[in-house]
């Protein structure tokens, strides 16, 4: 399959616009709003090589976030490891987790899988809060090292991760692999009679995108050099979900354009202070009203569509 | 010949009802089987059992020499054991193409050629050939059907369970696709078991027929056997108007008779 010429040139452009907007804005502040924001962009496109392509709606996306933080907090406070070291170790911890909450309840019909990763997500953050003598509770961990000092240089090393984690999510969704998640989301049984593992398939594709969510997690931990138990917060996986809807589901970059925007939108809202929420529900509403189907991938495939 | 399934003492219950009971029978390698019964009698039950949609009380099932007891719907399909559903389930808001691509990726058959181009070449074969590239929500009915068979082929069965192929379809699809299936029981020498209601067109593509009620296996015989047999013709046939020596001239759906 690989990628269509017009594709790889919009990826250069768009990761080429995301290395200028620090340098536009200049200011730590502005290049701190777009770390976080290419964060939400990982988060969200592994949330969508999952859910967006199996149509198995993952509630609980934050644990996976929370797993990779913390992690990375735990072995850089606790430990004193490099700050390096989070970024193989978060996934890997992503992945124990999603293997706990996968395993059992992803061979199940209805909303068992769903149901896990929000309770899932739900008992972590309390069992950090629990456990207060270890993850130090409310205030979380703090002190943890930046992995490099400059915020402009950390900056594009997150965007170096995220241009690489949508351009393999892209490739494996494009791949035959791809057409399996999607047969999935289309009927299960068809899928068995069809000689189709779907049980692996589900469970490999959560694999795949907690390690990336966990990764995610990791960068995000080492540039608020601190993780708290929010990180776990339904509202964070909710979050997550909406910014997929807004970008377009199942199509991968189009979330992670939906997160950099609305991450974006949050922040430069707060100039209504007390009517930020209002504000963002109400665009929130519009997109989803008029454009179900999202905005960014619908939008890119029109556009496609002219010049390739 | 030599038996490719051996079904041997099959039953089923569902809590109070006995959906099947003791079902018993020999499918010899290279023939062309019927499923016959009234509404409720089983067929689709045992269809289920034999492909481990749903897993099965007691009994045995020998395919291809070896049991079946307890193994997943894919492994099914993976020794060779291919169904399709009575009502359509294709993936919806994939193409036609897509569709049968999933089925060449099953673990039997991944390594004959790339995916695309077998399934294009099973599409051509079920007469889906041009319209590859077109999205299922836009086939007819018909073509949902032959877009099932060509899926299930796409696993190179040795044993192909059709469940009602012809319900549903209007009476210029059924020739054609009878003719489909004739076709790749001859050609292919495919081992067939068909359930099936229209009755003409069933008698004339079948050697044998299996005759069901109640769950349980009532005759098993020749087509022009099992009309005469009291016991069918008590439980299903007998009540609509039957000719049996005009088959040929009874065409009528008679399944909810």
């Amino acid at each position: 399959m690989g990628i269509h010429k017009v594709d790889r040139l919009a990826v250069l452009l768009a990761s080429a616009a995301l290395a200028t907007a620090p340098l536009l804005f200049g200011s730590t502040y502005a290049t701190g709003v777009l770390t976080v924001a290419l964060c939400f962009g990982m988060w969200a496109a592994s949330w969508d090589f999952m859910s967006g392509l199996t149509g198995r709606e993952n509630f609980g996306h934050a644990l996976f976030i929370g797993a990779g933080a913390y992690t990375a907090g735990f072995l850089n406070v606790e430990f004193g490891l490099s700050p390096w070291w989070s970024l193989p170790a978060a996934p890997v911890c992503a992945v124990l987790f999603s293997l706990v909450l996968g395993l059992p309840t992803l061979r199940l019909k209805g909303p068992y899988f769903a149901l896990a990763m929000l309770s899932g997500a739900a008992v972590m953050q309390n069992l950090t809060i629990i456990f207060s003598s270890y993850t130090g509770g409310q205030d979380g961990l703090n002190g943890i090292d930046p992995i490099l000092n400059s915020p402009l240089a950390y900056y594009y090393l997150v965007l170096i991760f995220l241009v690489a984690t949508t351009i393999i999510l892209k490739v494996i969704a494009n791949s035959m692999w791809g057409t399996l998640l999607r047969a999935i989301r289309g009927d299960e049984a068809s899928c068995q009679a069809s000689g189709i593992n779907v049980n692996f398939y589900k469970i490999a594709s959560l694999m795949i995108s907690a390690a990336f969510a966990g990764l995610g997690g990791a960068l995000y931990a080492h540039y608020q050099l601190q993780v708290g138990p929010d990180l776990f917060a339904v509202v964070l996986s909710i979050n997550i979900i909406i910014m997929v809807y807004v970008g377009g589901l199942g199509s991968i970059y189009g979330p992670v354009g939906g997160a950099i925007l609305l991450s974006v939108l949050t922040e430069s809202l707060r100039a209504f202070s007390e009517y930020r929420l209002w504000v963002y529900t109400l665009v929130l509403i519009f997109i989803l009203f008029f454009m179900p189907q999202g905005l960014i991938a619908p939008l890119w495939r029109r556009i496609r569509s002219y010049v390739a | 010949m030599m038996a490719l399934l051996e079904v041997y003492g099959l039953n089923k219950r569902f809590r109070g009802l006995h959906a099947v009971k003791d079902v018993s029978f020999t499918l010899q390698t290279g023939s062309i089987t019927g499923v016959l019964g009234p509404n409720g009698a089983g067929k689709t039950t045992m269809f289920n059992l034999l492909t481990g949609f749903i897993p099965f009380d007691t009994g045995t099932v020998n395919f291809d020499g070896q049991s079946l007891a307890r193994l997943a719907p894919h492994k099914i399909v993976n020794r060779g054991l291919a169904r399709t559903f009575q009502l359509a389930r294709p993936f919806v808001g994939m193409t036609v193409l897509e569709n049968v691509e999933v089925a060449c990726l099953a673990p039997r058959v991944r390594g004959e050629g790339k995916a695309g181009v077998r399934a294009q070449a099973l599409l051509d074969q079920v007469g889906l050939g041009e319209k590859s590239r077109h999205f299922v929500d836009v086939l007819s009915y018909g073509d949902l059907r032959r877009l099932e068979i060509a899926r299930a082929l796409a696993t190179r069965p040795k044993l192909l369970l059709l469940d009602e192929p012809f319900a549903g379809l209007g009476a210029g699809e059924i020739q054609p696709l009878a003719d489909l299936i004739r076709a790749l029981h001859r050609s292919e020498g495919l081992t067939i078991l068909i359930i099936e209601h229209k009755l003409r067109e069933f008698m004339q593509l079948v050697q044998e027929v299996i005759a069901m009620d109640f769950g349980e296996v009532v005759a098993i015989g020749t087509p022009a056997v099992i009309v005469r047999n009291p016991r069918v013709v008590e439980a299903y046939i007998g009540k609509v108007e039957f000719d049996a020596p005009g088959l040929a001239t009874t065409g009528d759906d008679v399944g909810t008779a």
